[in-house]
């Protein structure tokens, strides 16, 4: 297959209020063709990433990005699945280079989150019940958004391993850290200590607010080219080093593997197969972070720590600025901004490129960005797994 | 649309139908095959067994409606306000004699006395609207 890289990225965050998912999407990608050096003429191909929640759709959009911003397109169609879009969306782009029938595809997803949350907040719902919850499984028990059972994943972790709420709150405050240095992220300005965290009220217990991730409005795009063209741009291509998928439903959910593993194994081995590398070669880990325990989850399948023995890896070893992994480093969907996978993804592109201002991990050659999500059913909590590895060669 | 105390009731297909027919006459139903004697829920096609068309070789039947605590949690607070009212509520992932893992409310206790891995039963509780939920009770 031809290689193919990143070669344009467009990146909205912060609250964007009176401006649709769509606007927001054809802003980001304009940025990313200008950033790409390449006009919209030159785009043949767009794909849409949407997130989803809390096992519901989100509701369909009718008008697309595409034709908002006047893109002459060959194909344009939706995927993503939960908070997995980066992984599913490149290796879709990837098929398309490779068979020759687009030069340049756009890939898009962005969110009204924030702005909708504050809206239902203000009629008496709390959370992102925006995104109605469908499907036969808990909803009539309160099992109304994704705290009510991705908590299982810490609950479990704590009683088989022994996790204590303060190594979760290292994760949180390590993440912190690095949104501290990040001007983009929403808690830029304040700092926070595990003690802060143990302050922080239950939310769905043993998970407290600082447990789990904000919601955001904003925006990320990125052009894709394969190799041929990558080097003409303006911009340091970022290259498409592996992808790879795992899902939990290949095991029955009822065998509870998904209480202790993520479905990380078949996408790490797919993705690190496809690179020709191995773990010790990541200089940022962009790890989805919908909630601490995905974090200490990670850690573990991929190999950081040993399994159970995450919760300890954050206290001795860390993650954040100066750490012995660099995890999030712009802040993560904990501290800095939701845009699903795209946070990860955006902010692997800036570190590989070396645009990642005070928070710029030296060296940067190797990024694994990380999506999951998309509930079969609530026990199968984010049932996806995709691995992807950008680098600079 | 302002949010409101009625609670979101299930949501029911063709799938899990059988499933709920059965709760509204008390009875806690699983997805069984006769063949193997594996069960199941929700629907299954066999996971054991050569699948019939459809699944439709699958049978709902009664099952013991008895378990044990595989994981709890605690909501301290309501996402919708039809729930204020029951805070703080427990909602824990219920592991059945027969094998699957069935999710819901544990009642008639505090949440301090619940741990997981004790027994629990399942018990129907009705309500005014019609809709009967079937939930777990700790066995003492």
């Amino acid at each position: 297959m031809k290689r193919a890289a990143i070669v344009g990225m467009g990146l909205i965050t912060g609250p964007q209020p009176g401006r649709t998912v769509r606007r927001l999407e054809a802003e980001a990608a304009r940025l990313a063709i200008k950033d790409a050096g390449l006009k919209r003429s030159q785009i043949n191909g767009a794909i849409q990433l949407r997130r989803s929640g809390g096992g519901g759709e989100r509701p369909v959009l009718t008008d697309a990005y595409p034709r908002v911003l006047g893109l002459p397109v060959n194909f344009y169609y939706t995927v993503g699945r939960g908070g997995c879009l980066a992984g599913l969306g490149v290796a879709h782009a990837l098929a398309y280079l490779d068979l020759g029938i687009a030069d340049y595809v756009v890939l898009t997803g962005g969110v009204d989150d924030f702005s909708r949350s504050r809206l239902s907040k203000a009629q008496g719902a709390r959370g992102m019940v925006h995104m109605p919850k469908e499907g036969y499984w808990g909803k009539p028990f309160g099992d109304l958004r994704a705290p009510s059972h991705h908590s299982f994943f810490a609950a479990r972790h704590m009683h088989e391993f022994g996790t204590t709420s303060e190594q979760l709150g290292e994760i949180a405050v390590a993440q912190r850290r690095w949104a501290n240095l990040n001007p983009r992220a929403k808690f830029y300005d304040r700092e926070m200590t595990v003690e802060d965290h143990q302050n922080s009220p239950f939310v769905v217990e043993p998970y407290r607010l600082f447990d789990v991730c904000q919601v955001s409005d904003g925006a990320v795009s990125v052009v894709l080219t394969s190799e041929d063209r990558a080097k003409d741009g303006p911009k340091t291509p970022v290259w498409v080093m592996g992808v790879g998928f795992g899902e939990a439903m290949a095991h029955l959910w009822w065998e509870k593997r998904n209480y202790s593993e993520l479905a990380v194994e078949p996408a790490k081995r797919q993705a690190f197969g496809q690179a020709g590398i191995e773990l010790d070669d990541i200089d940022t880990a962009q790890l989805y972070d919908c909630f601490t325990g995905e974090v200490l989850f990670q850690l573990e399948d991929y190999g950081w720590a040993e399994k159970g023995e995450g919760g300890t890896f954050v206290q001795e070893k860390g993650i954040g600025p100066g750490g012995a992994i660099a995890v999030n480093t712009s802040g993560g969907l904990l501290s800095a901004y939701h845009l699903g996978d795209l946070t990860g993804l955006s902010e692997a592109v800036l570190q590989l490129r070396g645009e990642a201002g005070q928070r710029q991990v030296d060296n940067c050659r190797v990024s694994l960005v990380t999506g999951h999500g998309g509930e079969v059913l609530s026990p199968g909590m984010c049932s996806i797994h995709s691995t992807l590895l950008l680098g600079t060669e | 649309m302002p949010y409101t105390k009625k609670k979101p009731r299930p949501s029911i297909d063709y799938d899990i139908a059988p499933f709920w027919e059965g709760v509204n006459e008390h009875r806690f139903l699983l997805c069984h095959c006769r063949e193997c004697d594996e069960w199941y829920w929700p629907m299954a096609f066999c996971q054991k067994c050569e699948p019939g068309p459809f699944g439709e070789n699958m049978h709902w039947d009664e099952a013991s409606g008895r378990g044990n605590v595989f994981v709890f949690n605690v909501h301290h607070i309501a996402f919708l306000p039809a729930f204020e009212d029951d805070l703080p509520y427990v909602f824990a992932m219920i592991e059945l004699e027969e094998g699957p893992m069935f999710g819901t409310n544990i009642i008639g206790c505090e949440p301090g006395e619940i741990e997981i891995g004790a027994p629990v039963e399942i018990v129907f509780e009705d309500y005014e609207d019609g809709v009967t939920l079937p939930k777990a009770r700790l066995v003492r």
